[in-house]
């Protein structure tokens, strides 16, 4: 996170208004309501937001994975893959072969829970193989031996062995190791990790934050990884998207959206959560209210109802529009649209 | 916070003594016993009037057969569980039948962790929260439906919406409906199981700082069972730290997230992520997993985890034993190691 | 959409409500049963299919009345006369066409070589059709009102009348297929019925006390379903004594139904239970005091009630088939009795169908039946749980 002029080849996945709807018998749902954030070559951003704010849809609709009566309605989803070679997925075909060999080889995608991306029916190497023969050019046994490697690299002991092991005869950290060995294997250019630790407990959570950050050293790159773990975020971020409700509302460097945090969302939840060696501080501070339902999305600042400086008569019937504080930090917040335009 | 009722010598409210919770594992056609996991396996801890003492461990640790031991939705396979319920009488918990459990488990109460598993769907809230006000006998028609709705308020909820079903609500507002089932008994004891876990971190707070107001409101005293470290931090006045179904270490808050004697507590403390970038931590990266409660390790259940491991700790299991004022901890070598609390962990600037 | 100021709570933050529109009220506020019809109403199938069961059972109730001819009457000169088909308009005195339903009554010729019937339409014979009429036979109407009223008929009650045909005793199928229907449509009742009760209560039982008990059951319930269900009623059946008579019968075959079909409830029953016992509200009653008797009536039916209702109705038309299968195989039930299983058996072989093709309409209304019974469960099943995320 040092340069503040990124030129545009820096950019691997430039994401423009992007909006995925669910049409339900109950009303539409807006998940995603016009999002735009970067994502640059070899970095780790972190996706925040508590439930309904569409962070997993997002990520869904990146690899459009999202299935009906969900739709990406508006917006690009640029990757660059390097020089001039720019793919909008938004605009793939469904069951194209160009999105085929984007999903697995340039996008890997790992979710929450291990369990339901990998079959019971198969051994843990099978699928590691096929996988790789999908998208790369070589023979079984080349393939066999790649999915080795990639076992050794995510730490689990033993991979010859494991290699013919069923999914179910492995832990839940031994399975997100897979997981994650499974993502790597055609060397990607963006993992979308999706609560990648929130099924785990902090001592298995801390071993697979460790392997991806040692991971993202040796392959170079760049993560995008979405919890709702504040702490995570801390640790391993260097860039952070704040959404609520469908919509970004605050993005910078992670320094920033810690200690300078500028929408009163991110600040409330900066505010309410309990941290390690601060418990003496007193009561904590928590948000009003609870993330509305889906169905009954507030009018103007979709925070307004929430927001302890909500400029009343405005926030509820104006939508603010993003500001740019400085080149790497925006927010959506009517406090911050008129002083700088 | 630090100055617990233990300190200032009053009688303990429960008594929990060398407890034991096994579950055994069925095989074949006829259901034999093949093994036993030992959930729990010889827990001790004593919980006094007004604190809060809470139960961390990862999962599979035993802490939440533990907490259901307690309030006795398990019957214990061995050790005692001593009460001492409002007249002062000391009840045998582990010992009663349900007949003679019913007026104890008008003191000794529980929260649960999912907001919506633990909420009958097919009952409006006010049957949900007056249910128990009738099967005691202490209130019924608009009697009931009255305390219902201060109950309600209490709780921050709304006492209109006392006919409404649980789907009506939110996450965080159906936990304040359990709590209020769980309040409206007016108990001594209330074991919290996870009950801030599965909700967003916005409405966490909320309901911890409830739980705290009604501590304070009620002379509530909480048996909190968790496994995020820093909401225990928050809520309690002494933490009891479980691994593989044992106590491996307790103390009061402060004593142990600043003074860590077990390496177990030491590596939970700095796993925990931390919400600041300039607080990045160094992290103990334990090894493997945490071993399967049917099949344990010899010695210290932690041993072939521990980065401290000597030979004694594969052959000899160590005894929780005091260490310091209030502190307890089951290492063999707890007096030789120096390890970093929570302060530590943080480069300083 | 302001927060609204609360009363005193002590400290605690107050959520903030939002305010609904009214037809949201109404969903917060609804019970089970509302929620299991408002999703079940979306099921348009279902729907359908609910509103022909229903008439098929409300056939079977006013059967009387619905069928122009009395059960048992046969005239042997219409060994199987084919059907007449109605016709709308008759010319009048003076020329004009006027809209009179008729028929055309027979002339019936003696084939010298087959000696079988030929009918042919006779134009002469107009044979004038009503509503309202009067039959040839008063009946009471739902066993309490005696009347000779039909819904429709031939306005002269002895003249012939075959819609679809006739079968070899010259009786009416038509009125034959709604006669039938009442036995067809509640030995399916009856026989779920039956095996409700074994069901809920071995299931039950099973389910609740665990152990031998429910080993034992378990045990039980896979070596009746390992057994054949079509020769184990064959076997049952043929054991019946001959000189029973048709309404013993009757219940013995909803006896043998049942015995099979009590397996599968009682796998549904003692599955919720078990399930159910692990749910945390259970848990949440008995640390709540609640008895054990409590738990199962006011928390654990209630929460499969819905279930079973659902496995009942989709059970009803395997029982209806059952009866067919055994009635058509000569095992089940039998004349003088009349059931769809019994009119098909008039179709067993080539040379009745050969000359009275008609003769396997019987089979439609099974169809229809079993259809319509099986949307109708389907729809239950996806509407019973409203609250499965």
């Amino acid at each position: 996170m040092s340069d503040n002029h990124r030129t545009d080849s820096d950019i691997l996945l430039d994401i423009r208004g992007l909006k995925t709807y669910f049409h339900l018998d109950e009303g539409t749902v807006r998940a995603v309501d016009g999002v735009d954030f970067t994502v640059p070559r070899g970095t780790t951003i972190g996706i925040v937001g508590e439930s309904g704010c569409g962070k997993s849809v997002t990520a869904f609709s990146i690899l459009q994975l999202v299935e009906r009566p969900g739709r990406i309605e508006e917006g690009s989803i640029v990757l660059n893959t390097g020089g001039q070679n720019r793919v909008d997925i938004a605009a793939l075909e469904h069951d194209s072969e160009e999105l085929r060999q984007i999903r697995g080889k340039d996008i890997a995608m790992i979710f929450q829970e291990p369990m339901t991306s990998l079959s019971m029916m198969y051994t843990v190497g099978f699928q590691m193989a096929e996988a790789i023969r999908l998208h790369m050019d070589v023979s079984k046994e080349e393939a066999r031996d790649r999915a080795i490697e990639m076992l050794q690299a995510v730490g689990i002991p033993r991979p010859e062995q494991r290699f013919d092991a069923y999914p179910f005869e492995l832990s839940g950290g031994m399975r997100q190791r897979v997981m994650i060995a499974m993502a790597l294997s055609c060397d990607p250019m963006l993992l979308i990790a999706d609560e990648p630790t929130t099924a785990l407990d902090v001592t298995t959570q801390a071993q697979i934050l460790e392997l991806m950050q040692r991971l993202q050293e040796e392959f170079g790159m760049a993560i995008m990884l979405i919890t709702h773990d504040l702490g995570v975020v801390a640790e391993m971020c260097s860039e952070v998207v704040v959404m609520y409700l469908g919509e970004v509302v605050e993005q910078a460097d992670v320094d920033t959206i810690f200690h300078n945090p500028q929408h009163p969302y991110t600040q409330a939840l900066l505010e309410s959560i309990p941290r390690l060696g601060h418990s003496h501080e007193g009561r904590l501070n928590p948000i009003l209210g609870s993330v509305p339902d889906p169905y009954h999305r507030p009018s103007g600042c979709p925070f307004h109802p929430r927001c302890t400086q909500v400029i009343t008569g405005r926030c509820e019937t104006v939508h603010p529009e993003i500001s740019q504080l400085d080149p790497r930090h925006t927010v959506r917040c009517l406090l911050h649209e008129e002083p700088h335009g | 916070m630090a100055d617990t009722a233990a300190a200032s010598g009053k009688a303990p409210l429960l008594k929990v003594e060398d407890l034991r919770k096994h579950f055994p594992i069925r095989q074949g056609f006829f259901g034999r016993v093949v093994a036993q996991v030992r959930a729990v396996d010889g827990v001790t801890f004593d919980v006094y009037p007004g604190e809060t003492m809470a139960v961390v461990g990862e999962s599979g640790c035993g802490k939440t057969t533990a907490g259901r031991c307690l309030v006795r939705a398990f019957e214990p396979t061995g050790g005692s569980i001593v009460y001492r319920n409002r007249n002062g009488q000391e009840v045998a918990l582990d010992s009663l039948d349900n007949k003679e459990l019913k007026p104890v488990r008008r003191e000794l109460r529980m929260i649960f962790q999912d907001p919506f598993s633990s909420l009958n769907p097919r009952m409006t809230v006010m049957d949900i929260i007056g249910d128990p006000l009738k099967v005691h006998r202490i209130a019924s028609g608009s009697e009931l439906e009255d305390r219902v709705a201060d109950m309600l308020l209490r709780v921050g909820l709304r006492p209109e919406y006392m006919r409404r079903y649980p789907h009506a609500f939110s996450g965080g507002q159906r936990q304040r409906i359990g709590i209020a089932k769980a309040l409206i008994l007016s108990p001594q004891l209330v074991v919290a199981d996870e009950a801030v876990s599965a909700l967003d971190v916005s409405v966490q707070a909320q309901i911890l700082n409830l739980l705290q107001d009604l501590q304070a409101e009620f002379n509530l005293t909480y048996v909190f069972i968790a496994h995020d470290l820093s909401v225990v931090e928050y809520i309690a006045n002494r933490v009891s730290v479980m691994y593989v179904g044992k106590l491996v270490e307790k103390a009061a808050t402060d004593e142990l997230y600043h003074n860590p004697k077990h390496p177990y507590t030491e590596a939970l403390l700095s796993a925990v992520p931390r919400p600041d970038p300039r607080e990045r931590s160094q992290r103990i990266v334990l090894e493997g997993d945490v071993p399967d409660p049917a099949h344990p390790p010899s010695g210290c259940y932690f041993h072939p985890r521990c980065r401290y491991a000597q030979d004694v700790c594969a052959t000899e299991t160590p005894e929780l034993r005091p260490i310091g004022e209030g502190h307890e901890v089951a290492c063999h070598l707890a007096e030789d190691l120096d390890l970093r609390g929570i302060t530590d962990l943080v480069p300083r600037d | 959409m302001t927060a609204t100021p609360h009363a005193a709570t002590p400290s605690a933050l107050p959520p903030i409500e939002t305010p609904e529109a009214q037809d949201d009220v109404r969903l917060l506020v609804a019970g089970q049963w509302q929620l299991m019809w408002w999703r079940f109403r979306k099921h348009k199938v279902a729907m359908a299919a609910t509103a022909i069961s229903l008439l098929i059972y409300l056939v079977a109730v006013f059967a009387e009345f619905l069928a122009p001819l009395p059960r048992d009457y046969y005239a042997a000169d219409y060994t199987f006369a084919p059907p007449q088909g109605i016709k709308w308009f008759l010319e009048n005195e003076f020329g004009n066409r006027e809209f009179r339903p008729h028929m055309l009554g027979y002339t019936v010729e003696i084939e010298a070589v087959a000696l079988r019937r030929v009918f042919t339409p006779d134009p002469e014979q107009v044979i004038e059709l009503g509503f309202f009429v009067d039959g040839l036979e008063e009946y009471r109407l739902l066993g309490i009102f005696p009347t000779r009223k039909h819904l429709f008929g031939p306005k002269d009650p002895t003249q012939p009348f075959y819609l679809i045909g006739a079968d070899k005793l010259g009786q009416d199928l038509y009125s034959r297929l709604i006669y039938g229907t009442r036995i067809s449509m509640t030995i399916g009742l009856v026989g779920v019925t039956l095996s409700l009760v074994l069901g809920i209560l071995l299931g039950g039982v099973s389910g609740l006390l665990g152990g031998t008990v429910d080993n034992i059951i378990q045990r039980v319930i896979e070596f009746i379903r390992s057994v054949p269900s079509i020769p184990l009623w064959m076997g049952l059946s043929a054991a019946l004594p001959d000189d029973w008579d048709a309404l013993k019968r009757y219940f013995a075959i909803t006896v043998i139904l049942s015995i099979v079909g009590w397996t599968g409830l009682a796998r549904v029953v003692r599955g919720r239970f078990l399930s159910l016992r692990e749910e945390d509200f259970v848990m949440s009653a008995r640390l709540d005091g609640v008895s054990e008797l409590g738990i199962i009536l006011r928390y654990m039916l209630p929460s499969f009630l819905s279930h079973i209702i659902a496995s009942v109705t989709l059970s009803i038309p395997g029982m209806i088939i059952a009866e067919t299968s055994l009635s058509f195989l000569g095992l089940g039930l039998r004349p003088p009795v009349v059931s769809w299983g019994v009119l098909l058996r008039d179709a067993q072989n080539v040379r009745a169908i050969a000359t009275a093709p008609w003769l396997l309409i019987a089979a439609i209304p099974v169809v229809v039946s079993v259809l319509a019974l099986n949307y109708v469960g389907d729809g239950l099943r996806d509407a019973v749980d409203p609250y499965s995320r």
